[in-house]
C-alpha cells in the first residue's frame, strides 16, 4: 500500500506551528527537544520539496540553539538537522512508508541517530557538552508524537496533492 | 534555417540543489570554524610543524645530554681526584698519630689497672728488651733516681711481668717472669693450691712443688699468692696449658697471660707490697671500735 504525500500547504502549516510552538516551549526545554524532533524528523522532509524542508530544519535548528542560550558558538543543531532533514527525506522518496508500524520504527531509528548527530555537529561548533535527557525523552516520545504526525500528515489528509 | 546556440540555463531543480548545498556546505564552514576560527590555523601549523619540533627537541636533548655527561664526566673526575689525595692525607695522618694512640690506650688501660690496685704504683716505659738473649730482660727508662729498688714487681693489664732485677741511676733491668732464674709465689685459682713458678721462657712456665693428689684442669687460671712479698695475692699469672703426673710432684706448665714480647708501658708495685690488697670498692668499712662492756 502507498501512502499518498500530504499537500505542501498542510506540511507547512504543520512545520509553521511547530516552530512557533519550540519558541513557545523555550522553558520547557524537555518539550522542546521533543517538539524539535518531530519538525525536523517527521514534519519538514518531504521527498519532492528538499528545499523547503531544509528551510524549516534549519529554522528549527537555530532556533532551538538560540531559545537555549548554552552554547558559545551556535549553528551545529542547524547543521545537524539540515543533514537529519535531506537524509529522511531522501529515504522517505527512496523506500516510501507504508504504515504506522514502519513510520513508528523509522522515527525511533532516526530520533537516535539524530541525536548522535547533533551531539557531533555540537560538539564540533561549541565544543564537548552534556548529552542530556532529551534524547531519551524523544525516543519515549515516538509513539505519541510519532502518531501525531501520522495522523496529521496521511490519515487525516485525503489522498492526493491538494 | 538559422542556427541559434541553444541557451543554456539553470532549471529550477538546479537552483534549489544549489541552494542546498551551500546551506548545507556553509553550516558546515560555520560549525568547523567554530567560535574562535583561528584555532584551526594554529592546530594546523601545529600539525604541520610536529615533525620537526620534535627534530629540534631530539636535536636540543642529545646536545643537552652530551653537554651534561661531559660535566659530570669531568665533575667526577676532579672530585675522584680530590678524594684521593685526601685519603693519603688521613692515612699518613692516622699512621702518624697511631703510636700516640697505641699509647694512650695503653695509657688508659695502665690508669684504669691503677685504680683497682690500691697501691702506689709507679709506671715505667719500656725502652730496650734483651729477652732474645740468654737471661735476657726487659729495660726500664726509670732507675733510682725514681726511686725504683730491685725486687719490685712488674705488672701490665694482662697479668704479671717479672720483677726488677738490677736498677742503676736511670734505668732498671727487669727479670721477666718465663725467665729460667725467675721465680713467683702462685696459686691455683680453684683448689688454691701454693706453688713457685719457673721459668721456660718464650711465655711458658712450670709450676713447682704442687702434690700430686692436686686436682688441676687446663685452661685453670693461675694468681700471685702474694708468699714471695713481691706480688700481692691475687694478680692474674697465666692459664693451665698442660698437667702431667710427675714422680714426685705434678707437672703443671702454664702460659703468661702478659705479653712479654710486645709491653711498651708498665707499672711498678711498690717494695714488699701487703700480703693482699683490697680493690676500692671492695675495701672493708672502717669497723667501730667496740665499747667495754658490750656483746
Amino acid at each position: 500500500m502507498r501512502i499518498s504525500a500530504p499537500s505542501i500547504t498542510r506540511q507547512n502549516l504543520l512545520c509553521a506551528a511547530a516552530l512557533s510552538l519550540i519558541f513557545l516551549s523555550a522553558p520547557f526545554p524537555q518539550v522542546q527537544i521533543v517538539l524539535h524532533a518531530m519538525l525536523v524528523l517527521a514534519l519538514a522532509p518531504r521527498p519532492g520539496a528538499a528545499l523547503a524542508g531544509a528551510l524549516w530544519a534549519v529554522a528549527a535548528g537555530w532556533a532551538l540553539e538560540g531559545s537555549l542560550r548554552l552554547l558559545p558558538h551556535l549553528g551545529g543543531t542547524a547543521w545537524a538537522d539540515l543533514t537529519a532533514t535531506l537524509l529522511v527525506g531522501w529515504m522517505a522518496g527512496r523506500w516510501p512508508p507504508e504504515g504506522l508500524k514502519g513510520w513508528l520504527a523509522r522515527l525511533a531509528a532516526f530520533s537516535v541517530a539524530h541525536a548522535v548527530l547533533i551531539q557531533g555537529a555540537v560538539r564540533l561548533a561549541a565544543g564537548p557538552h552534556p548529552w542530556g535527557w532529551g534524547w531519551f525523552w524523544t525516543l519515549l516520545g515516538v509513539p505519541l508524537w510519532g502518531w501525531f504526525t501520522w495522523w496529521m500528515l496521511h490519515a487525516g489528509a485525503g489522498s492526493g496533492r491538494r | 534555417m538559422a542556427l541559434r546556440a541553444a541557451r543554456w540555463r539553470w532549471s529550477r531543480a538546479a537552483w534549489s540543489r544549489l541552494i542546498l548545498v551551500l546551506l548545507w556546505l556553509g553550516h558546515g564552514v560555520w560549525v568547523f570554524l567554530g567560535p574562535n576560527p583561528g584555532r584551526h590555523w594554529v592546530r594546523l601549523a601545529d600539525a604541520l610543524s610536529r615533525p620537526s619540533q620534535g627534530l629540534a627537541s631530539r636535536w636540543e636533548g642529545w646536545r643537552a645530554t652530551r653537554r651534561d655527561s661531559g660535566r659530570s664526566l669531568a665533575g667526577l673526575r676532579s672530585e675522584n681526584a680530590r678524594l684521593a689525595l685526601e685519603l693519603a692525607q688521613l692515612r699518613t695522618q692516622a699512621a702518624q698519630e697511631a703510636p700516640r694512640l697505641a699509647e694512650a690506650d695503653a695509657a688508659v688501660r695502665l690508669l684504669g689497672l691503677k685504680q683497682q690496685i690500691p697501691l702506689e704504683l709507679k709506671a715505667a716505659r719500656v725502652i730496650f728488651s734483651t729477652r732474645p738473649a740468654a737471661f735476657g730482660g726487659l729495660i726500664l727508662d726509670r732507675g733510682t733516681d725514681f726511686g725504683l729498688v730491685p725486687d719490685q714487681g712488674v705488672i701490665v693489664p694482662e697479668g704479671i711481668v717479672g720483677r726488677l732485677w738490677s736498677v742503676n741511676r736511670t734505668q732498671a733491668k727487669v727479670l721477666p717472669a718465663d725467665a729460667p732464674n725467675a721465680s713467683v709465689a702462685v696459686m691455683l685459682i680453684r683448689s688454691r693450691a701454693t706453688g713457685v713458678l719457673q721459668g721456660l721462657g718464650s711465655g711458658r712456665a712450670l709450676i713447682r712443688y704442687l702434690s700430686n693428689q692436686e686436682v688441676v684442669q687446663v685452661g685453670e687460671a693461675v694468681l700471685t699468692s702474694g708468699l714471695d712479698r713481691v706480688f700481692p695475692r691475687g694478680l692474674l699469672v697465666g692459664y693451665v696449658a698442660e698437667v702431667a703426673q710427675g714422680d714426685l710432684e705434678l707437672q703443671v706448665i702454664l702460659n703468661l697471660s702478659a705479653p712479654l714480647d710486645r709491653v711498651d708501658t708498665v707499672l711498678l708495685l711498690p717494695s714488699q707490697p701487703p700480703l693482699e690488697v683490697q680493690p676500692p670498692f671492695l675495701a672493708p668499712e672502717q669497723k667501730s671500735p667496740r665499747k667495754r662492756g658490750t656483746p
